[in-house]
């Protein structure tokens, strides 16, 4: 492959990520679109690259968040159980499931996306009151954080465990079949079944993707559907704009960001869904 | 510092010199392909992103030994159980 191409690619992998940065999400669900429309890449041979790249993503920012205990661990252990069973189903489904079906579903978490960039998060912790035993409390998940503006200790509960299970398998499925972390999915899940604080939801989302993408990554790769020209420069691409991109774009004005996203999150929705229906414009 | 800080400290480790490792290995593949198309510089990318698939495996792992040595084996057949997915995962790869 020439050098131009691996270049664009890392060029293009480091702005997707440097720009989510700058808003606190993740580049994974740009990657696919971009290799697809972009450089003209089959479905899988993109959805393999951007499952390395959302791995490179979720280990590499994972340090900071862990060492100022904002990530729950025991947490994101149980969680993993369903959203690893979730990949798993999607490594058993991605050869049944014809492509237009996961381009509509690729449009489906696009429109999503937008959906919550436009709606901000709220916390929902407070005002909820959960029963003395329950899964959370045998399982000894309830956790406290440090919160660095307030100065003091945050103690939170965590909510209903069976229902975040639920959800979680569900965000490992699209995850295995999309190549995206899933975040989308997985923030509501840990607000509103959960009941996290934002920080904590964030840094153990986070923290989940590495492992859930690993769990179908790993079949992508014995199966040969990991194209290395490809998913190296993205790969690095990715996680060096996750590293430096967000520091350098600060002064970058966020809601004019924040609406730029929704517009091409949209258009991308949009785009896909006709592929969907076998109608490409670009 | 308390157990916990310890272990979310040795992972926080883990996975940040595991992420510089596999980048700087793929970052190499990709300029000795550049330079000379000849040499292995794919087999060197095809390493990084291997390394990059087993840097959550082996977290998993090091929690897995740290829930074993605090004799916490709920936490331990977990762990043991995310680890036993991943594994089945790769064995539907092969197949």
């Amino acid at each position: 492959m020439a050098i131009s191409i691996a270049f664009w690619l890392f060029a293009a992998a480091f702005g997707a990520s440097a720009l989510g940065g700058v808003l606190g999400m993740a580049s994974g669900i740009f990657i696919v679109p971009i290799l697809i429309l972009l450089f003209g890449v089959d479905m899988h041979v993109a959805v393999g690259a951007s499952l390395i790249s959302v791995i490179a993503c979720s280990c590499g920012s994972a340090a900071p968040f862990l060492r100022s205990r904002l990530t729950n661990v025991r947490l994101a252990i149980v969680l993993e159980t369903a959203t690893t069973l979730g990949a798993l189903t999607g490594v058993f489904l991605i050869g049944i499931v014809s492509t237009a079906f996961l381009y509509a579903l690729f449009a489906a978490i696009l429109a999503l996306s937008a959906q919550q960039m436009l709606a901000r998060r709220r916390e929902k912790t407070s005002g909820a009151e959960w029963p003395t035993r329950n899964w959370a409390t045998t399982l000894d998940l309830h956790s406290s954080f440090p919160d660095r503006v307030l100065g003091r200790e945050i103690v939170y509960q965590v909510g209903h465990v069976p229902l975040g299970l639920v959800l979680m398998y569900g965000a490992g499925l699209i995850s295995a079949l999309l190549g995206i972390g899933s975040g989308v999915l997985k923030i509501p899940a840990m607000d509103t079944a959960l009941r996290l604080p934002i920080k904590v939801s964030s840094a153990t989302s986070n923290f989940m993707i590495g492992v859930t993408a690993t769990a179908s990554a790993g079949a992508y790769f014995v199966r040969g559907d990991i194209d290395a020209d490809i998913a190296g420069p993205v790969a690095l691409g990715s996680v060096v704009g996750a590293l430096v991109g967000a520091r350098l774009l600060t002064g970058l004005p966020a809601d004019k960001l924040r609406i730029f996203f929704v517009i091409v999150l949209v258009l991308l929705a949009i785009q896909m869904l006709m592929m969907a229906f076998g109608i490409q414009l670009l | 510092m308390d157990r916990a800080d310890h272990r979310d400290g040795v992972i926080a480790s883990l996975l940040w010199y595991g992420t510089w490792i596999a980048s700087a290995v793929i970052a190499l593949g990709v300029v000795v392909k550049a330079i000379r198309p000849d040499a292995h510089g794919l087999d060197l990318v095809n390493t990084g992103i291997v390394l990059f698939i087993l840097l959550p495996v082996a977290r998993v792992m090091l929690l897995l030994l740290m829930f074993l040595r605090a004799r916490d084996f709920v936490y331990s057949a977990i762990s043991a159980t995310v680890l036993a997915i991943i594994a089945a995962g790769v064995v539907i790869g092969l197949r």
